[in-house]
C-alpha cells in the first residue's frame, strides 16, 4: 500500500517535471531564437492577424519587403496587403508560408517575388533557415520546411532546435525575453514592409533585354510549381513581381525561365525591371544598395503597385474606414508619422 | 553510439520502458538485448569479435571450475597427485586463454606498431623497396574494457573467487553491458553479475538519483570539458607561446580529463542507476590527493584494481616475487629487500598502464614517470616511516613542552616552594593539584594546530599537483619533444603583454575582430562558473556529503529547479550541435 502510494506520487510528479520542461524549454527555445524583422517576426505577427483581412498576400524575398510599401498601398489605395516575406526566402519555405496562410486567410491575390529563381544553392545557409522556419506555428509544416531547407542529414540538428539554436545564448538580450516580438520596434500593427531608409547611388544597369534563358536550381523550380499548384488549388490569381533592382543583369536570364513556367500555369506577372514600364525609379537616389528599394524607392515603386493592381485586379476592395482593418490604419498613420514627406497630396 | 548521442537517450528511454515492463527474472534479456543493439551500431566486425572474447572466456570459466571442482575432490579423496594434475592443467589453459584475448588486444591496438617493425624488418632483411601491405583493422569498441572483464572472469573462476556461469547469453550480457561497454569501469565478475541477473526493482528515488547523475556527467563532458578542450588545442597547436599559457593549458588538461573521463563514468552510473544497476564508482575525486599513491587510488579505481589483483598480487606472490626478495634482503637489507617485488611490481604495472594508453614514447615516458615515482616511493617508504616516527615523537615532546611551560602552578603551591627556599627546607612539600593549561594557551594551541594542519594539506596538494602535472606535458603533446619544448616553456617567456588576444584565441575563438573578446569572456564566464560547481560539489562529496542522493531525497520543487538549471546548462552551454567541435570521450578508444 505504502509503495504504490509512493509510486503514485512519483508518476505524478514525474509527469509534472515533464510538462514544466516542456514550457521551459519552448520559452528558452523562444528565448533563443534571433527575431529579426526580415525573419521570424513576419510570420509571427501574420498568425495575429484578423481571419480573412489579407486582400493581397507578398511572398518573397528582401526586395519585397523593402519594395512593397504597405503602408502607401493602404493609404493611396485601400489595399490590406501583408508582406509574409523572408531574407533570402527560397521557393520551398515560401510554398510552407503558403500552406501556412492559407489556414488563416484568403488572399485575392498573390503576390510571389521572381528573386527566389536566381538562387542556385540546393540547401538554406544555417541563419536563414533558422529565420525562415522557426516562426512557423505548425509541426509538420516547419518540419516539412526544415526537410525541404536542409541535407537530410542534418535534418535533426534543425528538427531538435537546440543542436543548432544553442550557441545563439551569446546574442541573448533583453528584448529576447519579450513575447510577442517587437517586430523592430514597429510595434503588432506591422504588415511586414522594412524600410531601407538610406541611399546608394548607382549607374543605371547595363541591361541587354535578352530571351536567353537560364535554367533554375531543380528544387526551387519544383518549389516553384507547386506554390502555383496550391494557389491555383485555392482559385488564388497569382501575380509574378520582378522587384527592380540595379544589379539586375544577370537575374534576367533567370525571370526569362520562371516567367515560361508561369506561363504554363496561365500566371501573369509584371517584372518592373522592364525599362518600358517608365517606373520613374532613380539609379541614382532609389535604391538603398545594390538590389534594394529604399524609402523613397519603396513609395514610388509601391503607388504604380498599387495601380497595376487596381488595373489588373478591379475586385479588390478599398478596405479604408471598414471594420476589421483597423490594424492598416494604424500602421500607415504610424508609418506616415515618421516619413510625413510622403503622405499622398490632397486632390 | 556514443553516449552522447541522441540514439543512445533513445535506446535508454526504449529500455526503460521495455526493461520495467518485464518480470524481474527476464530483465536480463531486456538489457542483453539493448547492449547487442548499442553494440552492433558500432560495426558487426566488432560484434563478432566481442562475441570471439566471449565464447572463449565463457569456455575457458567453465574449465576452470570444472578443474577446481575435479582438483577439490581429488583432494578430498587424498589423491594428491590427481589434485596437482588437476592444478597444473588449470594453471596452463589460464596460461593460455589470458595470453590468447590480452595477445588479440594487443595485436589490435598496436597494429600499427606492429606493423612499422615488421615493414622495418622485412625491408631491411630482403632489401627490398616496396613495403609490406599495411593492415587495415577495426579496433572492436572498449575493447579493453571487455578483455580486461573477461579476463578477470577467468582468472576468478580459476582461483574460486566466481562461480562459472552457465548461461553463454548472461556471461554476454557480463561481458557486453551497454553502459559501460564504452570507457568502463571494469567491474568484477562477482559485482556486477547478480546485479545484472537480476536488477533491483523499480525505486523511485534511485531512479531520479540515476537521472541526476547522468544530467551531472553530460555537464562534467559538454559544458566544462569540451570548452577545456579548446585551451588544451590551442597550446598544442601554437607557437611561442607565453609560459602562464602554457601552465594554463597543463593544469586544463588535467581538469578536462577528469571531468571527461568521470564525466562519462557519471553518465554510464545514473544510466546503470535507473535500470536497477549499481556500477561501481571509477573516480573519487583525484584532485584532492596528498600524495600521488592516493592519487592513482582515486583516479580510474577499476584499473588500478584489476591490476593489483591479476598483476600485482600474482608479481609480488609468484616464485619470482619470493626469489626476487630474497635477493634483495640479502644485497639491500631486510626491509628494503622485502618491498623489492612490490616496487618492480608497481613499476611494470605503471609502465603497462601507460603503454597501454597508446603505444607511443608519450606512453612510455608517463608510464615510467609513475611508475620510478611510486616504486621509489615504495622503496623509500621504510625510511620515511622512521622519519615520520621521530618527527611524530619530536612533536608530542616539543608540545608537551610549550604546554609546560604555561601550565600556572597552583599559588599555594608556589609559595610552599618559596617558604621551603626561604627556610632552607628539604622537605618536598605536600602535592596539590596541578590547574591546568591556560585557556588563550590551548586556543592558541589549537589554532596553531589547525594552520599547521592546513598548511601541511595544502602543501601536500601542491606538491601532488605538481607530480602530476609534469607527466600531463606528455600526454597532451604529440611527442616528446613537444612535451619537452612546452615543460621548457612553461618557465620562460612570461608574457603578458597581448593577454586579451592570447585569451580569445586560446578559447576558440576563429578571430580576435570586434565583439570576440565579449564573447571569449561569456566562454571563460561558463567555464569559471562550471569550475566552480564542480569544485563545490566534489567538496562536498570529499567531507562525504552525498550530494546526488541528498538531491533525490529533497523537496521535489528543490530538486526540479536544480535539474532545470543542469538541463538548461547543458543545453544551452554544452559543446555540441552547430559553432562547437564536439569532442569525442577521450577514453573511448581504447
Amino acid at each position: 500500500m505504502k509503495r504504490a502510494k509512493v509510486l503514485a506520487g512519483f508518476w505524478v510528479r514525474l509527469i509534472g517535471f515533464v510538462l514544466a520542461l516542456v514550457m521551459l524549454l519552448s520559452y528558452t527555445i523562444y528565448v533563443l531564437t534571433p527575431k529579426h524583422d526580415y525573419g521570424i517576426c513576419p510570420i509571427m505577427n501574420f498568425y495575429t492577424l484578423p481571419e480573412n483581412s489579407v486582400d493581397v498576400l507578398v511572398i518573397g524575398t528582401s526586395c519585397a519587403y523593402a519594395g512593397v510599401n504597405t503602408n502607401v498601398l493602404w493609404e493611396e489605395h485601400g489595399l490590406a496587403v501583408y508582406n509574409l516575406c523572408g531574407a533570402e526566402l527560397p521557393y520551398w519555405v515560401a510554398y510552407s508560408y503558403l500552406e501556412e496562410a492559407l489556414k488563416t486567410q484568403q488572399p485575392k491575390v498573390l503576390i510571389i517575388d521572381a528573386k527566389a529563381s536566381i538562387y542556385t544553392a540546393d540547401y538554406s545557409k544555417r541563419g536563414r533557415t533558422i529565420l525562415a522556419t522557426s516562426g512557423i506555428r505548425d509541426l509538420s509544416v516547419r518540419l516539412k520546411a526544415i526537410a525541404a531547407c536542409v541535407a537530410s542529414e542534418d535534418f535533426m540538428g534543425y528538427a531538435l532546435v537546440f543542436p543548432q539554436l544553442h550557441s545563439y545564448y551569446t546574442k541573448v538580450n533583453a528584448e529576447s525575453f519579450i513575447y510577442p516580438p517587437t517586430n523592430g520596434g514597429r510595434g503588432e500593427d506591422w504588415m511586414g514592409y522594412i524600410e531601407m531608409d538610406k541611399t546608394e547611388t548607382h549607374q543605371k544597369p547595363s541591361l541587354v533585354w535578352t530571351n536567353i534563358k537560364k535554367p533554375i536550381n531543380a528544387r526551387q523550380e519544383e518549389y516553384f510549381r507547386k506554390i502555383l499548384e496550391l494557389a491555383n488549388e485555392h482559385g488564388i490569381p497569382t501575380m509574378l513581381v520582378g522587384f527592380p533592382n540595379p544589379d539586375y543583369a544577370n537575374d534576367h536570364m533567370y525571370y526569362n525561365t520562371l516567367w515560361g513556367i508561369a506561363e504554363e500555369y496561365g500566371v501573369s506577372g509584371i517584372n518592373y525591371n522592364d525599362p518600358d514600364l517608365r517606373l520613374r525609379l532613380y539609379y541614382s537616389s532609389n535604391f538603398a544598395d545594390w538590389q534594394h528599394l529604399n524609402v523613397e524607392g519603396s513609395v514610388i515603386f509601391s503607388r504604380r503597385l498599387g495601380s497595376d493592381l487596381r488595373e489588373n485586379y478591379p475586385d479588390l476592395p478599398d478596405r479604408r474606414g471598414e471594420e476589421g482593418w483597423e490594424r492598416w490604419q494604424s500602421s500607415a498613420d504610424a508609418w506616415y508619422v515618421k516619413y510625413p514627406d510622403y503622405l499622398p497630396e490632397e486632390e | 553510439m556514443s553516449i552522447l548521442s541522441l540514439e543512445f537517450l533513445v535506446l535508454l528511454a526504449v529500455l526503460l520502458v521495455v526493461h520495467y515492463c518485464l518480470p524481474v527474472r527476464w530483465r536480463w534479456c531486456s538489457l542483453l538485448a539493448a547492449s547487442m543493439a548499442f553494440y552492433a551500431f558500432a560495426g558487426w566486425v566488432g560484434l563478432a569479435y566481442l562475441g570471439g572474447v566471449t565464447l572463449v572466456t565463457w569456455l575457458a570459466g567453465l574449465y576452470m571450475g570444472r578443474c577446481r571442482r575435479r582438483e577439490k575432490e581429488a583432494s578430498a579423496e587424498g589423491d594428491k597427485a590427481e589434485a596437482w594434475r588437476r592444478a597444473q592443467k588449470r594453471k596452463c589453459y589460464l596460461t593460455l586463454t589470458v595470453l590468447l584475448v590480452i595477445g588479440g588486444m594487443a595485436f589490435i591496438k598496436y597494429a600499427d606498431l606492429i606493423y612499422t617493425c615488421a615493414n622495418a624488418l622485412y625491408v631491411f632483411l630482403t632489401q627490398s623497396r616496396t613495403p609490406l601491405t599495411a593492415m587495415q583493422l577495426i579496433t572492436p569498441l572498449g575493447l579493453s574494457y571487455f578483455t580486461f572483464q573477461s579476463v578477470g572472469y577467468v582468472v576468478d573462476c580459476a582461483r574460486g573467487k566466481a562461480e562459472p556461469e552457465k548461461n553463454p547469453l548472461k556471461y554476454l550480457l557480463f561481458v557486453s553491458f551497454f553502459p559501460q561497454i564504452t570507457q568502463g569501469p571494469i567491474t568484477t565478475y562477482k559485482q556486477l553479475m547478480p546485479q545484472l541477473k537480476s536488477p533491483a526493482r523499480f525505486e523511485p528515488q534511485e531512479f531520479v538519483a540515476g537521472f541526476q547523475l547522468m544530467l551531472w556527467g553530460y555537464f562534467k563532458k559538454m559544458v566544462l570539458a569540451d570548452r577545456l578542450a579548446c585551451i588544451t588545442t590551442a597550446v598544442t597547436s601554437g607557437t611561442e607561446m607565453p609560459g602562464w599559457l602554457i601552465l594554463l593549458g597543463a593544469v586544463t588538461y588535467a581538469i578536462r580529463l577528469y571531468a571527461d573521463f568521470s564525466g562519462g563514468m557519471d553518465v554510464i552510473r545514473g544510466a546503470s542507476k535507473m535500470l536497477g544497476v549499481d556500477v561501481v564508482e571509477n573516480f573519487r575525486r583525484p584532485f584532492f590527493s596528498q600524495s600521488v599513491a592516493e592519487y592513482w587510488r582515486r583516479w580510474h579505481i577499476t584499473l588500478g584494481t584489476w591490476f593489483r589483483s591479476y598483476l600485482f598480487y600474482p608479481l609480488t606472490t609468484s616464485h619470482f616475487g619470493l626469489m626476487l626478495s630474497r635477493w634483495g634482503q640479502r644485497v639491500l637489507g631486510k626491509k628494503a629487500g622485502r618491498a623489492l617485488p612490490g616496487v618492480v611490481a608497481t613499476f611494470v604495472i605503471f609502465f603497462l598502464i601507460g603503454v597501454w594508453h597508446v603505444a607511443n614514447w608519450n606512453a612510455v615516458i608517463y608510464g615510467a614517470y609513475f611508475g620510478i615515482l611510486l616504486s621509489g616511493a615504495l622503496l623509500i617508504d621504510p625510511l620515511l616511516k622512521t622519519l615520520r616516527k621521530k618527527h611524530h615523537e619530536f612533536d608530542q615532546k616539543l608540545g608537551a613542552k610549550v604546554r609546560d611551560l604555561f601550565r600556572r602552578k597552583p599559588e599555594a603551591v608556589l609559595a610552599g616552594e618559596n617558604d621551603a627556599e626561604q627556610a632552607g627546607s628539604t622537605e618536598v612539600p605536600q602535592e596539590q593539584p596541578v590547574k591546568e593549561t591556560p585557556r588563550w594557551v590551548r586556543g592558541l594551541c589549537a589554532v596553531g594546530k589547525g594552520v599547521g594542519k592546513g598548511i601541511t594539506t595544502a602543501l601536500r596538494l601542491l606538491r601532488t599537483w605538481v607530480l602530476i602535472l609534469l607527466p600531463q606535458y606528455f600526454a597532451f603533446t604529440s611527442g616528446p619533444a613537444q612535451g619537452w619544448a612546452l615543460l621548457k616553456g612553461t618557465f620562460t617567456n612570461w608574457d603578458f603583454s597581448n593577454v586579451k588576444n592570447t585569451l580569445i584565441v586560446t578559447i576558440g575563438m576563429k578571430t580576435s575582430g570586434d565583439g570576440a573578446w565579449q564573447k571569449a569572456l561569456t566562454e571563460y564566464r561558463i567555464l569559471f562558473i562550471g569550475l566552480v560547481i564542480l569544485l563545490a560539489v566534489d567538496l562536498l562529496c570529499e567531507f562525504k556529503v552525498d550530494v546526488n542522493r541528498k538531491l533525490a531525497r529533497s523537496f521535489f520543487l528543490i530538486r526540479w529547479v536544480v535539474l532545470f538549471a543542469l538541463i538548461l546548462s547543458v543545453l544551452l552551454f554544452g559543446a555540441y550541435g552547430a559553432d562547437f567541435d564536439a569532442a569525442a570521450f577521450l577514453y573511448t578508444n581504447f
